[in-house]
């Protein structure tokens, strides 16, 4: 074992620096086993994620240049920052959430649902948000729901929650019937109608299941 | 018709609701256990022993999960592997969202290791699986080295007693209105002395473990009519104020102690049970001496450690858990409230200091196992221990480089002539 004599310690393991004042060992015939494995530091991993915050801002910067450079009637840098933001807002919520697939697609109908009728606000409310953007979201979310959920074996209890969530949030559309906030009615009363179809089965038959697994995400 | 699977989860003790809400990178909250044998770890014996271990400790198979109001354990069907020590001490275990055990078990070298999210258990708790895994590994590893009489563990509490909370026995959440004692409650404002440092790259944690002779340094502790633990702690504070900058010299020292409650309400369980106290020690007025300050710690721990005291502290806790309004509030809210005040209560707090005890096993293990030690992940310097037989390890954790601290520390008693062996991961 090496002896520090500054330190007056004994040193374990193979290493020839004092640990405590950081002077170097004689060696003294080191025949000591490792006692902890050295660890490599690990490679930086958001690498992809810092090169797509530094395209935005390339892009965001050479927009507004190009914009005073050749001017337009229609402010299109601000639909560049817009597209930016709803990208970020949407990657943010699938970095956040990767670990749990379902809860990853509710957030995704979720936030892209917003962000359509923001959009649909934003370039002079023409309705398409309403009339096709959610309805369709509502309906595309409960198959891929439906898919991942087969395909990556889940057990009934990871995503029956999730499923009732999707559920419920595909009868909304009916208020927008009710109140004649759409044009085009079919698309949201496909939606409504298949929402209800999708909730009674889950209700009838995982209706065990999503009691106890309510009792215990809602426990107080 | 197929069967429907039961699902069963519990809630989380009421120590244990702190450490999901404020644990991150820099502070895991994640502690190891290690076990140093005489001969190299045998892997598949390891797994076979840990085969064994994980059915006597149901609640350790449990996934830690998020609901609307509060956290809670749900049992999973992954079974635990022991690998090769591949990763840094004290990585983190809990990550958000992600479904797996709370605890690892790896090997290195002589060396048996548990780490684990102190949302699942204390250092107590964690040592009952340990010393059952340890137990089970030498009985097979050395089966034929036992042939007549198989060495018995001194731990065999029931199944539910394993896996109780007891802080719901004890404590029923009343306030029962016993103003005599107060809580030496400091205000928000109130700031203890920070160490300061460069901090390690990618936030490790510094280990230097020093082993050495527990008899030696009782005799010293002795020579002051004192305790082990009060001796070290003594000397930690001691050791930091020698290192003070002088313009800070005027700020408090304050080392926050773990307590295990075991010791005061009879409990046998593998889960969280413990308190903690703040002891405080201000070199400008109380005097530099190292006399002076074993004397205000064993005071301070004197007046702390009553079990009318912990009473009443663990029901205040467990009113504000039971609390109507506290608990209906949506689980994200709770967990930005509770980091806000884990905040506040660290500016009140310098270092930390926690002893797991004397272990115990059969002694037909002695010649088998050298030591046991503890390490824990460090926001700040923090000192864990615990002793086997003659070896008491000390291991000086610490998320810096600097070591001056940690060579006070071991010189002080090195200059008293113990012998001591360091050990460090760095």
């Amino acid at each position: 074992m090496n002896y520090c004599n500054h330190c007056q310690v004994h040193i374990r393991g193979i290493n020839n620096i004092c640990p405590l004042c950081g002077n170097i060992l004689q060696d003294a015939g080191n025949d000591q086993k490792e006692i902890y494995p050295v660890i490599p530091p690990t490679y930086e991993r958001h690498l992809a994620i810092r090169i797509i915050i530094f395209i935005s801002i390339v892009g965001i910067v050479i927009s507004f240049v190009l914009n005073k450079i050749f001017p337009s009637n229609i402010n299109w840098p601000m639909f560049v920052i817009f597209g930016l933001i709803s990208m970020w807002l949407s990657l943010i919520v699938i970095v956040k959430k990767r670990h749990n697939i379902t809860k990853t697609i509710m957030w995704q109908v979720i936030v892209v649902s917003a962000l359509s009728i923001i959009w649909d606000w934003r370039i002079g409310w023409r309705g398409w948000s309403l009339d096709y953007a959610i309805p369709v979201l509502c309906v595309a979310a409960t198959l891929v729901m439906y898919i991942t959920a087969k395909v990556m074996k889940l057990s009934v209890r990871d995503y029956i929650a999730y499923f009732l969530l999707d559920g419920l949030f595909g009868i909304i559309p009916i208020i927008f019937i009710y109140f004649k906030l759409v044009n085009v009615f079919y698309p949201s009363m496909i939606t409504v109608a298949v929402s209800i179809i999708f909730l009674s089965a889950i209700l009838i038959f995982q209706g065990e299941n999503i009691k106890i697994e309510l009792d215990k995400r809602m426990h107080i | 018709m197929k069967q429907r699977k039961k699902v069963e989860w519990s809630r989380l003790d009421n120590a244990s609701k702190i450490f999901p809400a404020t644990c991150n990178n820099k502070d895991t909250k994640v502690f190891r256990l290690l076990c140093e044998l005489n001969e190299p770890v045998e892997a598949e014996i390891l797994q076979q022993a840990l085969n064994t271990t994980i059915e006597n400790f149901p609640l350790y198979k449990s996934v830690l999960r998020r609901g609307v109001f509060w956290y809670y354990f749900e049992t999973s069907d992954i079974n635990p592997v022991a690998e090769i020590e591949t990763s840094t001490v004290c990585a983190p275990i809990y990550i958000k969202d992600r479904k797996n055990l709370l605890f690892r078990v790896f090997y290195f070298n002589n060396r048996i290791n548990l780490e684990i999210f102190h949302a699942l258990a204390d250092g107590t708790g964690a040592l009952r699986f340990m010393q059952t895994l340890v137990y089970k590994y030498l009985i097979l590893r050395y089966k034929d080295r036992f042939p007549d009489k198989i060495p018995k563990l001194n731990y065999d509490a029931s199944m539910s007693k394993k896996m109780d909370d007891s802080f719901e026995r004890y404590f029923v959440g009343k306030d029962n209105h016993k103003p005599i004692i107060k809580e030496n409650k400091k205000g928000i404002l109130f700031s203890a002395y920070h160490i300061r440092g460069t901090r390690l790259d990618e936030d490790r944690v510094k280990v230097i473990e020093g082993s050495m002779d527990v008899k030696a340094v009782l005799e010293e502790a002795h020579k002051y009519n004192t305790t082990l633990t009060i001796y070290i702690t003594s000397l930690f504070i001691y050791s930091i104020y020698k290192e003070m900058p002088a313009y800070r010299k005027n700020r408090p020292i304050v080392l926050s102690v773990p307590i295990n409650l075991r010791h005061f309400f009879e409990s046998e369980t593998a889960r969280n049970f413990f308190s903690t106290m703040n002891v405080e020690y201000n070199f400008e007025k109380s005097g530099p001496d190292f006399k002076d300050v074993i004397k205000c710690v064993s005071e301070e721990f004197q007046k702390e450690l009553t079990a009318e005291r912990l009473n009443i502290h663990l029901n205040r806790l467990m009113l504000l858990e039971r609390n109507p309004f506290a608990r209906v509030i949506p689980l994200p809210f709770k967990d930005y409230s509770l980091r806000i005040a884990n905040k506040i209560e660290d500016r009140k707090i310098t270092a930390a200091i926690s002893n797991l005890g004397r272990i115990s096993m059969p002694f037909e293990f002695d010649d088998y196992i050298r030591q046991f030690s503890i390490l824990t992940s460090a926001r700040r310097p923090q000192i864990s221990m615990c002793s086997y037989g003659e070896r008491l390890v000390v291991s000086f954790n610490s998320p810096f480089q600097e070591t001056e601290i940690q060579r006070t520390f071991f010189g002080f008693l090195s200059k008293k002539g113990i012998e001591i062996e360091i050990t460090s991961n760095i």
